[in-house]
């Protein structure tokens, strides 16, 4: 689990879902979630919260400018490479803090990744979650 | 000749004393396995007494209690008009204390072995303490009152020193086989003393060994 | 709406205990009490039922006073609406199941509440054995069908699916939710299984030492940290494999085992039996319809 920590910033509500934006140092992460103010406590403007999502749901590139539908992104250089025979988890060190990926051998060979590089990891608004 | 008389009397004394006692021995038996108080130890005594006094101190007591002679025996006889000595009223009396543990104890095993949850599921339901008594408890414990009822029956049919204390040797009145036998042989006829110990015999083996059936569960299927 | 307020001085295995506990239960609601054994669950039940004397409290259910030592006030257990199924089942050995049954009727209650419960439980088939011929989970069955007939006020089940194996212990967790529902019963139930509590109740009193440590809403008091996944259940570990740079962890939900992929940072706070909760967005599962 990567968890990071997030003040919200605006939360839009429709029903039972809401969108919530959260200010990560200086990047605005968003995320999408089953959960009103009035259903969790925590959910409310300028509370810092816990941003948590999955090693495996996180996407590496190496160009910031290509043109992608995952609006959570922020850049990093590559602290570690753990290469397995199908899988391989990068550390990479964040202004808002580590993240872990575990991505496929195949994918980090194919981006020719090296330590020190440096490279965008990218969340999909759906896969992270909020804990206070 | 035979008389039958002292038998059919032992089978009478033996019937009505165990009937008197099944109604007895259900509320001690109760209270002895339910009860917490600190005075239980002395009623299971007392109640347990009978197994090893010999009977004739038994009878000696009641002899001197119930003699007119007595404030006790005084009384019951002027207000109750009940003259327990050499009377069958008084064999009755006496029977019920000499078997006393012999309905009791199996009675109060039977409810000891019983969950206390059929109680406490009864009285949940909303049903009364007699209720419960009658409708789960007694009918859950037919073995334990079936080996009362006929231990206290044989040991009834098989007394002698109470009897002949508190009921001496009145025919038709109080004198039964045990006694008839011990009369016949004072007088020498062991023909008829014979016949009255073969009947006792056989009597007591068939009543026993229902008894071990029964507890064996080899009757099981006829008694459900 | 029903209030319990109890103290009772207990002798417990390591010495007395003093039970001090004041909760509020909402009408028609599901409720567990969790503990460790010894924790005084079973005497709170039973003082609740009335089979056991509290030295203090009151105890009010929807306005009707059933318990207030103040004022001297002790019902019976006769005179409180409750069914009760107990540890061991306490079915009267002499009758039959629907004998069972038909004895909880009160005076002027008419058969048909018994033939309902028969069809509700399905104790159809079973109707005319004695319970020596019955399963746990039969039995099971028809001590709840015999505590529901007398329509309780309180229903309340002491850890009545702890002997049974989990595939019936589901299905028996599923017949207690059936009838919470249909008879909208207020029901109080003993648990020690975090799985089976969250499944169950709409709360749960964690009771500790005769007190209550932690109340709420099953998953947010079982839960540490609240997240916000909906796609949430808790299990327990009952492997960790390595493969390559990950690590598996599998562990058994209710009566189904789940595999989860953890990174090697998570694994090291994490051993076999551990309990977890498993969390996921409600938007990554898929739904397939079973034909």
């Amino acid at each position: 689990m990567n968890i990071l920590e997030g003040k919200i910033t605006d939360i839009k509500t429709h029903g039972s879902v809401s969108l919530v934006t959260l200010l990560m140092g200086s990047v605005y992460f968003n995320t999408i979630i089953i959960e009103t103010s009035d259903s969790a406590s925590y959910l409310r403007k300028e509370h810092v919260v816990k941003v948590i999502f999955k090693e495996t749901e996180v996407i590496i590139g190496k160009n910031q400018n290509y043109p992608i539908s995952v609006q959570n992104k922020i850049s990093g250089a590559l602290l570690d490479i753990e290469n397995g025979i199908l899988i391989s988890k990068l550390t990479i060190d964040t202004a808002i803090g580590k993240i872990i990926a575990i991505i496929t051998t195949d994918a980090a060979k194919d981006l020719q990744l090296h330590v020190g590089q440096h490279v965008i990891a990218m969340i999909k608004t759906t896969e992270i979650m909020l804990s206070p | 000749m035979m008389d039958w008389q002292p038998l059919v009397l032992t089978f009478k004394l033996a019937a009505i004393t165990t009937a008197l006692l099944l109604i007895i021995a259900i509320p001690i038996a109760y209270w002895l396995a339910h009860t917490k108080s600190q005075i239980k130890p002395i009623l299971e005594t007392l109640v347990s007494m009978p197994l090893v006094l010999p009977p004739t101190v038994l009878g000696f007591y009641l002899l001197v209690v119930f003699s007119p002679a007595n404030p006790v025996g005084n009384w019951l006889d002027e207000h109750l008009g009940l003259q327990l000595i050499f009377s069958f009223e008084g064999l009755i009396f006496a029977s019920i204390l000499y078997s006393l543990p012999f309905m009791v104890h199996p009675i109060q095993a039977g409810f000891s072995n019983l969950s206390s949850s059929l109680t406490e599921a009864s009285y949940v339901l909303g049903k009364s303490k007699s209720t419960t008594l009658f409708k789960v408890l007694l009918p859950n414990i037919k073995p334990s009152l079936l080996t009362g009822i006929v231990l206290a029956f044989a040991h009834t049919i098989g007394e002698f020193g109470v009897v002949l204390m508190i009921g001496g040797n009145i025919p038709g009145k109080t004198k039964v086989a045990s006694i008839a036998i011990y009369d016949e042989v004072e007088a020498l006829n062991y023909d008829i003393a014979n016949w009255y110990s073969l009947i006792l015999f056989v009597i007591a083996f068939i009543i026993l060994l229902m008894v071990y059936l029964i507890n064996g569960g080899y009757l099981k299927r006829f008694w459900k | 709406m029903i209030q319990i307020a109890l103290q009772k001085k207990l002798t417990a295995p390591h010495g007395s205990m003093l039970l001090d506990i004041d909760i509020n239960i909402n009408k028609g609601s599901l409720v567990t009490l969790y503990g460790d054994s010894g924790a005084g669950k079973t005497s709170i039940l039973r003082m609740i039922s009335g089979l056991l004397q509290a030295d203090k409290g009151r105890i009010t259910v929807n306005q009707k006073t059933w318990l207030d030592t103040n004022k001297g006030i002790v019902l019976k257990p006769q005179q409180r609406k409750i069914g009760y199924v107990f540890q061991d089942y306490g079915l009267f050995p002499n009758m039959t199941v629907k004998q069972n049954l038909l004895y909880a009727l009160e005076k002027d209650q008419s058969n048909h509440t018994v033939s309902e419960l028969i069809d509700i439980i399905e104790l159809g088939d079973l109707q005319e054995r004695k319970p020596e011929k019955l399963s746990g989970g039969q039995k099971q069955r028809v001590a709840l069908a015999r505590a529901l007939v007398r329509k309780p006020e309180i229903l309340m089940l002491d850890e009545p699916l702890s002997a049974l194996d989990n595939k019936m212990r589901a299905k028996l967790q599923d017949y207690i939710l059936k009838v919470h529902k249909q008879y909208n019963l207020t029901t109080l139930l003993i648990s020690h299984e975090i799985s089976e509590v969250i499944k169950m109740s709409d709360q749960v009193f964690i009771i500790e030492n005769g007190k209550i440590n932690k109340q709420g809403n099953p998953i947010e008091v079982f839960t540490t940290k609240q997240m916000s996944g909906k796609f949430q259940f808790s299990g327990e570990i009952v492997q960790i494999e390595q493969e390559d740079v990950i690590y598996i962890v599998t562990i058994l939900i209710g009566i189904n085992f789940v595999k989860i992929v953890a990174e090697e940072n998570e694994v090291a706070t994490l051993a076999i039996g551990d309990k977890v909760i498993v969390a996921s967005k409600a938007f990554n599962p898929l739904l397939q319809k079973i034909d």
